[in-house]
């Protein structure tokens, strides 16, 4: 989904729990360029929102990097 | 819809209130991990923050953040009346110094350094 959202992103989600609800995603994207944390980091939230909202992620932490 | 009533004290709030800190619980008793770093994280800068316990009114302040910010889970810092982000971004940005940077003030002393050393282990040797 977050591949979907920003075509070209990298995206590495781990699962911190082990029983898929508690995302750690990490995510580089050219897109991120020129934009705070908070944006960044609300560009990858509302790719997943659908997710949060049908109940399958409960928690995700998020890392942002911005690509060259 | 936010309740504009209390939409309107939080922007209040968030007006005269150069660092606030949306939190659960308070910072002598953070009720969330979450909430418990980025009190840990101020803890360390030499600033003065406000903190609200969200807690006792949880769903309408998330309708209040998602209109003011776009934003729904807690915690939120606040820098100068803009959300600077939850515990996530706060330690990234305090390990970078960007954080005492948005504060004004200087990084502490003891604060971990953004790239830690990778610890060397001495080369095998076969005999």
């Amino acid at each position: 989904m977050i591949e979907t959202a920003l075509p070209g992103a990298e995206v590495g989600v781990a699962d911190e729990t082990g029983a898929g609800d508690h995302l750690r995603a990490t995510v580089r994207a050219a897109q991120f360029e020129g934009l705070s944390r908070i944006d960044q980091h609300r560009l990858v939230k509302a790719a997943v929102k659908e997710r949060f909202e049908d109940g399958t992620i409960h928690a995700l932490s998020v890392k942002t990097e911005v690509t060259g | 819809m936010a309740d504009p009533q209390l939409k309107a004290k939080v922007e209040e709030l968030i007006a005269a209130n150069p660092v606030l800190l949306f939190m659960k619980g308070t910072p002598e008793m953070p009720r969330c991990g979450f909430s418990m770093r980025v009190v840990q994280v101020l803890d360390q800068m030499d600033v003065e923050y406000g903190a609200i316990d969200v807690l006792p009114a949880l769903q309408p302040l998330r309708e209040v953040t998602a209109e003011i910010s776009d934003w729904q889970t807690f915690p939120q810092l606040y820098v100068n009346g803009e959300l600077v982000g939850g515990a996530d971004i706060v330690e990234e940005m305090f390990a970078s110094g960007e954080l005492a940077e948005a504060l004004g003030v200087e990084q502490p002393a003891e604060a971990p350094p953004a790239q830690a050393a990778p610890t060397q282990a001495p080369p095998l040797q076969i005999e």
